[in-house]
């Protein structure tokens, strides 16, 4: 697969793409600015994301009590799963340990 | 033809990731909009419907290690995302911090500031950092960069 000619073209992009992604982070961070008008334009990019996007259907979403109830529930359990999880994760490597032995 | 689980996981996830990041990276603030052309709406939309596919990637290959430690499978798989040590150690840790904080950021926004705020904040260095670690991880596999005779010759050469 490796040896493809398609997907080497694949790999080399995706490579490509990850060097101009990082080139262009390190352009934003080091760049002066913002300007007024660049300001301007995240704003209204931002404010038309409330109306367009997923942004202001989850914002709405968030008023919603029975969300609010689901993530209070969410919350409660979370704890209490790590814990199991964690207690399940060393019951596992016991049991292996155990098998190990026989 | 005979494709590794592996290896689908990794290039699906790296799809997925590349398209997280430049989503992500033009949403950061007003010097990083032209990397999208301040189209906010858009990298909204492709970051979230990307997260979800990443959120899921993740769960399958959480669940595929949790399998193969069960069946005390210590075969290591060379082009999983995820494992035990290494740079897939690394990629799972950040992972997980980059989902928790997303999700918080995701659900917070409206019902606590502060904390969304502490996650935006945690979510954005993450990825600084996971950027600069892919860029490493490239550097170090850049041997599959390299085309062999036989694939050079398959290639169009006009």
């Amino acid at each position: 697969m490796m040896q493809k000619p398609w997907f080497k073209v694949f790999i080399w992009f995706m490579a490509t793409f990850f060097f101009f992604l990082a080139a262009g982070v390190v352009i934003s961070v080091f760049r002066p600015g913002p300007t007024e008008s660049e300001v301007m334009k995240f704003m209204m990019g931002m404010m038309s994301a409330m109306d367009n996007s997923m942004m202001g259907v989850a914002m709405g979403i968030e008023s919603d009590n029975t969300l609010k109830s689901v993530i209070k529930m969410a919350n409660s359990i979370a704890l209490p799963v790590i814990v199991i999880s964690i207690i399940a994760g060393i019951g596992i490597k016991l049991w292996q340990r155990g098998g190990k032995d026989v | 033809m005979n494709v590794r689980f592996d290896f689908i996981m990794h290039w699906l996830w790296a799809v997925v990731w590349s398209l997280l990041g430049l989503s992500g990276f033009a949403m950061v603030g007003a010097k990083h909009g032209w990397l999208l052309n301040f189209d906010y709406a858009t990298a909204d939309y492709v970051h979230r419907i990307s997260a979800a596919v990443f959120v899921l990637l993740t769960f399958i290959s959480i669940c595929y290690e949790v399998y193969r430690n069960i069946k005390r499978d210590t075969k290591h798989l060379a082009w999983f995302v995820i494992g035990r040590s290494g740079y897939q150690l690394f990629t799972f840790i950040t992972t997980l911090i980059l989902i928790i904080t997303g999700a918080i950021i995701w659900i917070c926004t409206e019902l606590n500031m502060t904390i969304a705020g502490f996650a935006l904040l945690i979510h954005e260095y993450i990825s600084y950092i996971a950027l600069a670690s892919v860029i490493w991880h490239i550097y170090k596999k850049s041997h599959a960069l390299i085309l062999s005779k036989k694939t050079a010759a398959k290639l169009p050469t006009k």
